[in-house]
């Protein structure tokens, strides 16, 4: 809880009580647990509380102002006691029951050292019935294609209370959108209650060369004028390895050549396919040999892609 | 020919609900009296919930305390976290392509 509580509501030193509370309503309704799913909301959420806590009452802001992070540390009567003790020195926290004999009669009976600060603010998630249970929380995952097709372990951070670090597994054909839930790994809970889950969202990055479409890879496949017309048989990398593609003859672009099963993995059931398009490629610049038998080709040939 | 299992219906009573969430059982049954819980009743009149129900106490409780909210808004915010809850995982499966 190391932030100021006027940064902590994004207010000015000088806000009035009105601006303390709609700062706070605002933030509180934006940073609430169970509307704000992000792992950082719920420690924002306990700091913008505190703030609020500490700034709506007029006694407690005025030590706050006055004293900084300690001032609850600073006994209510500071000024009798600074004015009986004559040096307006205070002696607080620790070792503080054995120092007050030096005090005259000023400090007995005051017991305010070690107050924990978890004491004051356990309050906000209890509620009136005892243990709650902690909220459940999403963080986005990024994967690149491959990633998502190999699946494996992959170790992520999430900023938070404290960071935390996962070292994740993520199953093989994972696709955008899906979710994997870590047990017990989202909010914390009150008291003894379970913490809630945390769920990590899929995203899928997009590639330069697959499209997905829900199983289905769809990839283009160059493939050279002679290639397209007489046919070959040319590699084209997928994610899962190099596989080798019959095109057949008399291919032209925007022909769907499917492999079966060569799509994402499915660990519960069929694997999608994946689509080579044949994409006919040129020479940009030809050498004068090619132009001259593509010129022969053009004076020879009678074919009309337009004429259909 | 198929073959079909004797299942056991997952429905916790009020006790083990009160139980779980270390509620007294006449303030559950009060939620469900606000209609903030869905509940079944049986011919004996007893009350019977669904498993979700402990996570959805927990939220009631995390939702009053920490932005003092009645329970007849708790019922609007429960419903419409359910409706955003729905909405996106529709927009979810609609972004299927990469």
């Amino acid at each position: 809880m190391a932030t100021d509580f006027y940064d902590a509501l994004g207010v000015a030193r000088t806000a009035s009580a009105d601006e303390i509370q709609r700062a706070y309503r605002k933030l509180a309704r934006e940073y609430h647990p169970d509307v704000n799913a992000d792992p950082g909301a719920e420690t924002r959420f306990k700091e913008i509380s505190e703030a609020y806590q500490v700034l709506s009452d007029p006694d407690q802001r005025k030590k706050y102002d006055r004293f900084g992070a300690d001032f609850r540390r600073v006994p209510d009567d500071f000024d009798e006691r600074a004015h009986v003790g004559g040096g307006g020195r205070v002696r607080y926290a620790q070792g503080r029951r054995q120092g007050a004999q030096g005090f005259g009669g000023g400090f007995e009976g005051v017991d305010i050292g070690g107050v924990d600060i978890e004491d004051l603010l356990g309050g906000f998630f209890r509620g009136r019935g005892g243990p709650v249970a902690g909220a459940d929380q999403e963080a986005e995952l990024e994967l690149t294609v491959d990633e998502a097709y190999r699946g494996g372990r992959r170790h992520l951070t999430l900023a938070g209370a404290a960071e935390r670090g996962y070292d994740v597994t993520i199953p093989p054909g994972v696709l955008d959108g899906q979710r994997i839930r870590l047990a017990g790994q989202g909010g914390t809970g009150s008291g003894n209650a379970a913490p809630g889950d945390l769920y990590l969202i899929v995203r899928v990055k997009p590639h330069p060369r697959y499209r997905l479409s829900g199983r289905d890879i769809h990839v283009d496949l160059p493939v050279s004028p002679w290639e397209a017309v007489l046919g070959a048989t040319v590699p084209v990398t997928t994610p899962g390895g190099e596989v080798k593609v019959r095109v057949t003859p008399g291919s032209s672009t925007g022909r769907r050549l499917r492999l079966r099963g060569e799509g994402m993995p499915n660990p519960k059931g069929n694997p999608g396919d994946l689509y080579a398009e044949v994409r006919v490629m040129v020479p940009k610049k030809p050498s004068k040999r090619e132009r001259e038998l593509f010129e022969e080709l053009a004076a020879v040939s009678d074919f009309d892609p337009r004429s259909s | 020919m198929a073959e079909y299992l004797l299942v056991r219906p997952v429905r916790l009573s009020l006790e083990t609900v009160a139980a779980r969430s270390g509620l007294h059982p006449e303030l559950v049954r009060r939620f469900a009296a606000l209609s903030l819980l869905e509940c079944t009743t049986d011919a004996d009149g007893r009350l019977w919930f669904t498993p979700s129900t402990v996570a959805i106490l927990a939220r009631i409780q995390r939702l009053r305390s920490g932005l003092s909210l009645n329970y007849a808004a708790i019922g609007l915010v429960l419903d419409l976290l359910d409706r955003i809850d729905v909405l996106e995982a529709q927009v979810r499966s609609q972004r299927r392509w990469t």
